[in-house]
């Protein structure tokens, strides 16, 4: 699904390209932290260019076995490369329950970020991406805006309203 | 394209590419402290090594020479095709090389750069 509103600024098209409404996951069903990775990789998978998801979980696992993504207040961020994928996306999920994922605080996790880059990165956009997404959560009425998205409308003018002029 | 299952030699061996972008990513200093500002807390290794020797003893001893021969010189061992051009070196591939790509078990590289190519799409 394609996202072009050429009217907005450009850091916003630079954040929202990375995004898609197919890759928008209000109702995470997973309760454990492997479930939910492997959940993530599915959702991915099934709407993006991936080779593989097998590779991309494998390669998630190992992220976390160096510590979890979980940065605390009940967000995580699982991120990594992977040649399994084509270009830089991010996944956006989130669980009501919330989910035990060793996250540095120990508190459940509710909302997901999933980015995934390829090993070549042209443009040099995932470390900067993956910074400006650990900025935006470390805001609580960003994260309180976040849990009440609806839908990926309301996610993408959060991200207009936060990444824009 | 449906063919497009990747065959386990192949996979493994993508399995240790990603692995050594994660290791090298996680012991460049730079890269640990830009996380650890963002919020993530700082890298244990000591798995990740073991798994690399567990990996790399389930790829055949051939690709695995082949794979170091090419990551001791060049960024990235291998790499995808994108419009018919090697996305490690940006030269187009000859039409003889395209034909190729049908067969999962067919290990090709590229003839300017040497990489290990693979088709993404
Ligand atoms: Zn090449």
């Amino acid at each position: 699904m394609g996202w072009s509103h050429q009217h907005f600024s450009g850091e916003v098209i630079k954040i929202l390209q990375y995004f898609d409404a197919d890759l928008f996951c209000p109702d995470l069903e997973s309760t454990t932290k492997d479930d939910v990775l492997a959940e993530l990789t599915e959702r991915l998978v099934a709407s993006s260019q991936v080779k593989d998801s097998g590779l991309i979980l494998d390669m998630l696992k190992r992220r976390e076995s160096l510590g979890s993504t979980g940065i605390g207040k009940g967000v995580a961020i699982p991120h990594g490369r992977s040649l399994a994928i084509g270009d830089l996306r991010v996944l956006f999920a989130r669980s009501t329950k919330g989910v035990e994922f060793e996250a540095v605080d120990k508190k459940p996790v509710h909302l997901f970020f999933l980015i995934v880059a390829p090993p070549q990165d042209k443009q040099n956009e995932y470390l900067p991406l993956l910074g400006k997404i650990a900025e935006l959560v470390k805001e609580k009425s960003a994260r309180d805006q976040l849990q009440g998205c609806e839908s990926f409308e309301d996610l993408s003018e959060l991200l207009e309203e936060r990444f824009g002029v | 394209m449906s063919d497009s299952a990747l065959s386990i030699r192949l996979m493994n061996l993508f399995r240790l590419q990603d692995l050594d972008i994660l290791i090298r990513e996680s012991e460049d200093p730079d890269l640990t402290s830009s996380e650890e500002e963002m919020g993530f807390p700082h890298p244990h290794m000591d798995k990740l090594h073991s798994a690399r020797e567990r990996l790399a003893e389930r790829i055949e001893k051939r690709d695995l020479r082949l794979y170091q021969k090419i990551a001791k010189r060049l960024e990235h061992a291998i790499v995808p095709v994108e419009d018919r051009t090697c996305l490690g070196c940006y030269i187009a591939l000859p039409t003889s090389a395209v034909s190729l790509t049908t067969d999962p078990e067919q290990l090709l590289t590229c003839e300017n750069c040497g990489r290990i190519l693979y088709w993404l799409e």
